[in-house]
């Protein structure tokens, strides 16, 4: 893993998150937080409840602005763009409590996932001519090939919310991956999920990786998080506390009294 | 499939028929389900209320009387420009109005209800005010005029045909699918790219056309216009078209509107007592059948061949 460090080292940083700082109210939710996402790398952001990772998260997804900081993700500075705007340029999430449309059916949600990569406006849905078809073919087929990746190909025409919860969470990363990101943004994928389904999801975390996606994850579960990261972001009380492979994570001083716990 | 079917029923109903009040409320039905057809795209797909819908019928009957009866343009140049107004109109109450969500939106659209009949009933140098706007044209193609029960009634139902097949092929498509993503969470509809508040105003748009067809086909239908038919309870009977009989689903606007249209004409039995009943019977359905009648009879059907020892259709996950 540190060999890929390495040679990936050289290559600008996909995203980098410049000093970002986002308070509610009162509240410092996140305080001077920088870090850097190397292209086709897996990292992980931890950290306890409330350290400011769902606000990072957000932030980065143009859900709201930071109040300081910057974002620049593919060598240009995305803050302020809106949500839909960084769908299209290759930025997709998942939701920690999952976000799936619950009265559409499997294949639906997986064919509303490429609503940026497919152009059919009002119009061409009326008229239906030969190009809107040979799209919506070619939507199909592609939607089918994802769901077959995720294993749940055999339910597509299923309502998603009829569907148990782990392979809902599957279901969601299927369709994030349908709107074609280069970087994808993971919350809490594990959270809810048997140990079984914890390791295929490691494993498929680990092939998406291999089709060119960079991801990010946020995570509770620790044995996924230090076996299929390269790099590993610890957040405590808004603030940067550490960052590094997981190796280094699990030696650091600080890490392991402020989160690992004291022994 | 459904639609060759629907639209062969019409013709056959057409010629059946030889009663001019049957006419008459059969061409009611058609012009009530454009309008619930229209509201049940915004409502039942996209999510979003509207409680002024009536304003959008009336601007579609106004211009189109205004023009033809006052200034005699043909019917057939007023129509582009009724519905152009509606949609433009749609376009600039949208836009700030749809920021708007839940009860607020149906607060705002209320308001635009009212001011838009208030504006109808005042303005009566041009509208004719209380007292309404008479001498509409009928519609003519060449030298037919289409005036007769059976005429209106293939015109109404026509418009009602490709009403259909218009909305069925939007639901079906990219669109659609995003229209009820916005439905289901927004938050996820916007993490998919999906740009939310345009969809949103288009397809309020899209509504309002609806209605303005059903207001041009009701002014040259009857002739005569007054506000009352455009007030605050024309909205409300519009939504409740919409939820009685199903709401995103395209024909649970015809059957919400034929039972919303016939329900009165059947209650003369029971005179001084119509209203109560009326109200009765809409409680009933909501409270039987909440989710419409169109959803609620195809349950009971399927529970009726689950007794009967066929197995459902319907998977379970």
């Amino acid at each position: 893993m540190s060999d890929r460090n390495a040679e990936l080292g050289s290559l600008p940083p996909l995203l980098r998150v410049e000093s970002v700082s986002k308070a509610f109210g009162g509240i410092q939710a996140l305080h001077e937080v920088s870090f850097e996402v190397a292209p086709g790398t897996i990292h992980a952001v931890i950290g306890p409840n409330g350290a400011g990772k769902t606000t990072l998260f957000n932030i980065i997804t143009g859900a709201y602005p930071p109040d300081e900081g910057g974002v620049v993700y593919a060598q240009q500075e995305v803050r302020g763009r809106k949500v839909h705007e960084l769908v299209s340029l290759g930025i997709a999430r998942t939701f920690q409590n999952v976000e799936l449309f619950g009265n559409m059916s499997v294949l639906e949600n997986v064919l509303v996932g490429q609503h940026v990569r497919t152009r059919c406006g009002f119009l061409g849905a009326i008229v239906r001519g030969p190009w809107v078809r040979r799209e919506e073919r070619q939507m199909r087929e592609y939607s089918m090939e994802l769901l077959e990746f995720v294993g749940l190909d055999g339910v597509a025409d299923h309502r998603s919310s009829d569907l148990p919860f782990g392979w809902q969470r599957f279901l969601e990363i299927a369709r994030a991956l349908a709107t074609r990101p280069h970087l994808l943004l993971l919350d809490e994928p594990a959270s809810g999920l048997n140990a079984v389904e914890t390791h295929r999801l490691g494993e498929l975390l680990e092939e998406i990786r291999k089709r060119g996606v960079t991801l990010v994850l946020v995570e509770h579960d620790m044995s996924l998080t230090m076996g299929i990261s390269d790099r590993i972001l610890v957040l405590h009380q808004g603030k940067k506390l550490a960052e590094g492979t997981p190796r280094e994570i699990q030696a650091n001083e600080a890490v392991i009294s402020a989160y690992l716990g004291k022994e | 499939m459904r639609n060759i079917l629907f639209a062969v029923a019409i013709l056959l109903a057409g010629l059946g028929i030889s009663s001019p009040y049957h006419f008459q409320l059969l061409t009611f039905i058609g012009i009530h389900t454009l309008l619930a057809l229209g509201l049940n795209m915004l409502m039942g797909y996209a999510g979003q209320i509207s409680l002024g819908h009536a304003a959008f019928y009336g601007i579609g009957a106004y211009t189109t009387a205004i023009l033809t009866a006052h200034f005699n343009w043909s019917p057939w140049l007023a129509l582009p420009a009724a519905l152009f107004l509606a949609v433009l109109i749609a376009f600039l109450v949208a836009l700030p109005m749809l920021k708007l969500s839940g009860y607020y939106l149906g607060m705002g659209t209320l308001g635009f209800g009212m001011i838009t009949y208030v504006l109808i009933r005042e303005w009566s140098g041009f509208t004719g005010g209380d007292s309404g706007l008479v001498g509409i044209p009928p519609l003519e193609i060449g030298p037919v005029s289409l005036s007769s029960g059976r005429a209106c009634f293939y015109v109404v139902w026509g418009t009602v045909v490709l009403g259909f097949i218009v909305c069925e092929r939007l639901v079906n498509s990219r669109v659609g699918r995003a229209l009820r993503a916005i439905h289901d969470s927004e938050q996820a509809a916007c993490a998919m790219g999906i740009n939310t508040a345009q969809l949103k105003i288009s397809v309020f748009m899209l509504s309002a056309f609806l209605a303005a067809l059903a207001g041009f086909l009701y002014a040259h239908l009857v002739s005569f216009i007054s506000p009352n038919t455009f007030d605050f309870l024309t909205s409300i009977r519009i939504v409740t078209m919409v939820v009685i009989g199903g709401m995103a689903s395209i024909w649970g606007s015809l059957l919400g509107a034929t039972l919303i249209t016939l329900l009165p004409e059947w209650l003369h039995i029971f005179s001084d007592y119509e209203m109560v009943v009326y109200g009765l019977v809409l409680m009933v359905i909501m409270i039987f059948l909440p989710q419409g009648l169109t959803r609620g009879l195809l349950d009971i059907y399927e529970r009726s061949k689950r007794r009967a020892g066929v197995p459902s259709t319907t998977a379970k996950g």
